[in-house]
């Protein structure tokens, strides 16, 4: 290819500098938060761990792990609960929320219900789930389920009840029959919203798996973090934290990925 | 009656639609011959896409019906193809894929859809699109998309609702032309709704001009002129200038 050698004009290469600027922005923002962390640790009589002192206890942490198991014993627990919320949840969830959403008369039916349901928070089931069932595994993901279960139905719903008409007219031309309409037309132009749906159910269903283990667990995230907190360890209390954001911030990367590849219409051109 | 009239395709009659208050049609009656390409003309908002959207059964008439070799018109015996006036493309489907769509629902064997969409996407130049989505393409290109679609379908009746409206002109020119080839070597029957007169003229071999709303036919054109037409020949002029007088909805 040959080199390009027009010079920018004045305007051009004030707008180069500005991507350049927004790129370098996001790691400034990174190294101020580590800085008011320093700041915050160095204050006499601060009882704050610093960053070394996150990392030699996380060290110890590998050395030592809690329960027998490692930290990433420890995550791996707590996914293993939300993976099969997210299975439960989203195969029931699309299935409900599809039929209430196509389905007017099955919407008018199970719709005021749903609402109603969905007005309790996910963490407010929490001490009935424990009454009736106690604290072991299916308890556990049968809250997380109801954290993913909502947002898949909502958003569901709405795709199947916002299906542009046009779509349907050029079902109508064709002489689709209703399964072919539904399963042609209706469901794969409601796919974005679906995984709108999916995407909320991540982050609600893995703020609620922290929450359940928090109350009683004997492995996982949310256990870690109470069993910082009980014994006073601010630095397992971090750790936890720090890794409760990174595998968040990596289920909603994993999430963009599967979109962009079962849904690859919806990248940007 | 309908069996004495076993020529035309089309028979509308005292076709009338209210939209509540709204008088859109008033007792329209026309036929349209086999094979005939008819264009509808008539002031903006007049209620040509009605029309149309009546022939699909889009829409249900409030009085009067139409008929379509004889039958009242019904997209499940009649095979249609409708190139609406919005972009139709499905995008969740690729440029191939949305091509085959429509045959696909009509469950037309695989071989025949792939014969069929092979020549569809040769005759457009979609080649290089065949795995793109609607929208990383041009808002014409993507009409393409749909033209291809309809035609694929080798309908008996093919209606078009101002297909070209958003298309520049060197890509009108060309798929009017194409309209035209595809026309002659189907044998299909169009009925191509448009507001550009020059484009009627050049296209139809009759013009239906429809008057405001509540629209009714103020007058059919013959446009008695072998194809391709030559928009600088004194003829053309005169039936443009003519058609454009008795519209006059500006």
């Amino acid at each position: 290819m040959k080199k390009r050698t027009v010079k920018l004009s004045v305007a051009e290469q004030k707008q180069h500098n500005l991507e350049i600027i927004y790129k370098l922005l996001p790691i400034l923002s990174f190294l101020i938060l580590i800085g008011v962390w320093l700041l915050a640790a160095s204050v006499e009589n601060a009882r704050f761990p610093s960053p070394t002192a996150v990392w030699e206890r996380y060290l110890l942490l590998c050395e030592k792990p809690i329960k027998k198991i490692g930290l990433l014993g420890h995550v791996l627990t707590s996914l293993r609960r939300v993976f099969i919320a997210f299975a439960i949840a989203w195969s029931s969830g699309i299935a409900f929320g599809i039929l209430t959403g196509w389905n007017k008369k099955m919407g008018a039916v199970l719709n005021p219900i749903f609402n109603a349901v969905r007005a309790v928070p996910p963490l407010a089931w929490i001490p009935l789930i424990t009454i009736m069932f106690g604290t072991g595994e299916g308890p556990k993901i049968l809250v997380v389920f109801i954290g993913a279960f909502m947002p898949v139905v909502v958003n569901t719903q709405a795709g199947m009840s916002n299906i542009k008409q046009l779509y349907l007219n050029v079902g109508t031309i064709f002489n689709a029959n209703k399964y072919q309409r539904l399963f042609q037309i209706a469901i794969p132009s409601a796919l974005d919203a679906i995984f709108a749906g999916l995407r909320t159910s991540v982050s609600s269903g893995w703020m609620v798996v922290l929450a359940a283990e928090m109350l009683g667990a004997k492995a996982g995230v949310g256990f870690l973090i109470t069993r910082g907190m009980e014994s006073g360890d601010q630095a397992l209390v971090l750790i936890s934290m720090i890794c409760i954001g990174l595998v968040g911030a990596l289920l909603a990367i994993v999430m963009q990925i599967m979109e962009g590849v079962i849904c690859p219409w919806t990248r940007k051109k | 009656m309908n069996k004495k009239n076993s020529d035309y395709k089309v028979e509308v009659k005292n076709l009338t639609k209210y939209f509540g208050d709204l008088h859109v049609l008033d007792d329209i009656s026309f036929n349209i011959k086999k094979g005939e390409f008819v264009c509808v003309v008539g002031p903006t908002g007049c209620g040509k896409t009605t029309f149309l959207n009546l022939l699909t059964r889009i829409y249900y008439p409030t009085e009067g019906d139409l008929y379509i070799d004889g039958e009242s018109a019904d997209p499940k015996k009649h095979n249609l193809a409708f190139v609406f006036q919005e972009p139709s493309s499905l995008p969740w489907l690729t440029v191939e894929k949305n091509l085959r769509f429509g045959l696909e629902l009509k469950k037309v064997p695989k071989s025949e859809i792939d014969r069929r969409v092979e020549e569809i996407i040769r005759l457009l130049g979609l080649e290089q699109f065949r795995n793109s989505y609607p929208h990383q393409l041009s808002v014409s290109t993507a009409q393409r998309i749909i033209i291809g679609r309809a035609f694929a379908m080798n309908p008996d009746l093919l209606l078009m609702d101002e297909p070209y409206g958003q298309m520049d002109v060197k890509l009108r020119f060309y798929l009017e032309d194409e309209v035209i080839r595809l026309w002659k070597e189907l044998g299909s029957t169009v009925v191509f709704i448009t507001h550009n007169i020059e484009e009627a003229v050049y296209l139809a071999e009759r013009v239906l001009i429809l008057t405001n709303k509540p629209a009714t036919i103020k007058e059919e054109v013959v446009i008695d002129m072998p194809h391709p037409r030559d928009v600088s020949d004194p003829k053309f002029i005169e039936l443009r200038k003519y058609i454009t007088s008795q519209i006059k909805w500006w």
